[in-house]
């Protein structure tokens, strides 16, 4: 069995060039998150005030997800808020490793650390998944384009 | 004998040393660069079919007087958005991808200075993304201080 003086020889540390890059990482990444909660609340804002206009301009503002107007207005609201629920989560994630990471460093607290690293790869994969629904949408709009070609060429 | 006196060795220094990539924060960290690389690849993708949309689709406006000037006009302006964007995106992500490719790498071959070269790497990437942010507020708010003094100048006459 390996005694902790071995164990501790076999794994990583963060060294000095590692935590002070790492304190830069994390101060920009608060600063992203807050900016981010800012602007989510201001798109919830904007929504609550004047909802109904712009979901009147939605073909004109957003024509590849133009079919929701025929949808109704109450599946439109559903959506928009699962969609500011998500990114709202996206943003919590990364303030949670800007600051559960810098506690880890400040206060040599490893659980802290770690848990700031499970917060970073929450952020990501939440980006993830936001990255294939996007591609999905390009792609949709790919075999549009073709399909509009094949028929008025 | 006098004592000599050992200076003390700050608290950042030492708390470095301390704190230690064990198996889960590896495992976390692993999974985040791969999710992070996904993320890329699909942006890069994307990128891709964004430029053949923008190249090959055509203007939906069409007018016939002065149609040809008009049309080409919404076209050019249209690519060249679209160029500018994709040529920012492509650069902004191709950090993010430096930082899984570094990252994975570092952890898998338990190379400390990789991951450091990962952690850079993000830096540069949120680093970057914030700068741009402060830009565009700055331009938000100089579009606002515009849009009210326009506004008080309309009052006036």
């Amino acid at each position: 069995m390996e005694n902790p003086q071995e164990q501790s020889l076999l794994q990583m540390n963060l060294d000095y060039d590692g935590g002070h890059i790492l304190h830069e990482t994390v101060r920009w990444s608060r600063f992203l998150s807050i900016i981010g909660f800012v602007g989510i609340s201001l798109m919830v804002l904007v929504f609550a005030l004047a909802g109904t206009a712009l979901a009147a301009l939605l073909p004109t503002l957003a024509p590849s997800i133009a079919g929701l107007a025929d949808l109704g207005t109450a599946i439109i609201v559903v959506v928009l808020l699962f969609v500011f629920a998500i990114l709202g989560f996206s943003v919590f994630m990364l303030y949670r490793f800007s600051v559960l990471t810098r506690r880890g460093i400040d206060r040599q607290d490893q659980a802290a650390f770690t848990e700031g690293m499970k917060c970073l790869k929450i952020y990501f994969i939440t980006s993830g998944i936001f990255a294939i629904l996007g591609l999905l949408g390009n792609l949709s709009s790919l075999i549009n384009l073709f399909l509009i070609n094949r028929i008025h060429p | 004998m006098e004592e000599q006196q050992i200076p003390p060795v700050p608290q950042d220094l030492e708390n470095f040393f301390n704190i230690a990539f064990d198996s889960a924060t590896r495992t976390h960290l692993r999974q985040a660069a791969v999710w992070a690389k996904i993320s890329t690849i699909c942006a890069f993708v994307g990128y891709g079919i964004t430029l053949v949309v923008a190249f090959i689709g055509r203007p939906e406006v069409t007018l016939e007087t002065e149609g040809a000037s008009i049309t080409r006009t919404i076209s050019t302006t249209s690519i060249l958005g679209t160029l500018i964007a994709v040529a920012a995106g492509t650069f902004i992500n191709y950090f993010l991808y430096r930082f899984a490719v570094s990252s994975i790498k570092g952890i898998d071959s338990m190379d400390s200075v990789g991951t450091n070269q990962g952690f850079s790497n993000l830096r540069t990437y949120f680093k970057i993304l914030g700068i741009c942010l402060i830009i565009g507020l700055c331009f938000a708010a100089l579009g606002l201080v515009v849009f009210f003094a326009g506004l008080g100048a309309a009052s006036r006459y």
